[in-house]
């Protein structure tokens, strides 16, 4: 007796492949971590061997203690009154340095709140140039204001 | 007369290009992507302002036990043992690429110390422009202080 020999099949399945593509983008959806690509953008002055000098009193100091306070011009002041302080300071004289002059000890966290307001400024007060921000370094306070 | 009856049609949805379109997909996520040169996990202050910062930058990042991490933007980020090495790495970079940016993804809570002394190293390097990278600030961070 002859038995009809079946045929195997020779195609290869691909009707999962649509489930497994899937189940990669899924994955790679879930893993990915977004990066934080946008921050504050911060020119550094020329590290000249004569920086100018800028005379204490010409200019706004604002210093950050460790638990979050700013002494602007020794004076307490909360973080939203600030502006209103530089206000008729920078109406006068446009290109009044303003120092922020964090302690070692305080977290990072102030200062950029701080640059963050200060950045604000040109629009806030409506004024026609950006605040002249400097933020000296430790070294840099001490060879040139001692 | 009798007619065989016609063969039911279908009503299977076509699904062979469904694999096509899928790896279609993937192949543009892999191209698209662009790999985080530095995974170190921070948590970054938050701004109101916050401006793009373009794709070929070299990372410098703080953790709040004060571990500094750089990458040129061509590796990934490795660890450097002190403070001091980064005038070194900040050096190289000026002279390997004049124009590339550094982005500062320092942690909120990091002494103010260590940040200090990354600028200073940068300026000595003559670094022109650098990124403070933040979280947008929301209404809520307001309101909690």
């Amino acid at each position: 007796m002859k038995l009809k020999q079946k045929k195997p099949d020779e195609e290869i399945p691909t009707s999962s492949m649509a489930d497994i593509a899937f189940l990669l983008i899924v994955y790679f959806m879930v893993t990915t971590t977004f990066a934080a690509t946008r921050g504050l953008d911060f020119a550094l002055p020329k590290d000249d061997d004569t920086p100018p000098i800028v005379e204490k009193e010409d200019s706004v100091l604002i210093e950050i203690l460790p638990d979050g306070t700013f002494m602007v011009d020794q004076k307490p002041k909360q973080l939203d009154e600030i502006l209103d302080y530089l206000k008729p300071k920078l109406e006068a004289n446009a290109k009044k340095p303003v120092i922020i002059k964090p302690t070692p000890e305080t977290p990072y966290r102030y200062m950029v709140e701080v640059f963050d307001v200060l950045r604000q400024g040109k629009d806030v007060l409506e004024l026609k140039d950006e605040i002249n921000i400097s933020i000296p370094t430790q070294r840099e306070i001490e060879s040139f204001w001692f | 007369m009798r007619l065989k009856r016609r063969h039911e049609q279908g009503s299977v949805i076509p699904t062979a290009s469904m694999a096509d379109i899928a790896f279609l997909l993937i192949v543009f996520f892999m191209v698209t992507i662009t790999f985080e040169k530095d995974k170190t996990q921070v948590v970054l202050p938050r701004t109101e302002l916050r401006f793009e910062i373009p794709k070929e930058v070299a990372y410098i990042s703080v953790t709040s036990n004060g571990q500094i991490r750089v990458t040129d933007g061509d590796e990934m980020s490795a660890p450097v043992p002190n403070v001091d090495d980064v005038v070194t790495f900040a050096a190289n970079l000026v002279a390997k690429y004049p124009d590339r940016a550094i982005v500062l993804k320092a942690d909120a809570d990091v002494p103010y110390r260590s940040v200090d002394k990354i600028l200073d190293s940068l300026k000595q390097a003559k670094v022109e422009l650098i990124y403070l990278l933040s979280e947008q600030r929301t209404a809520d961070d307001e309101a909690g202080g």
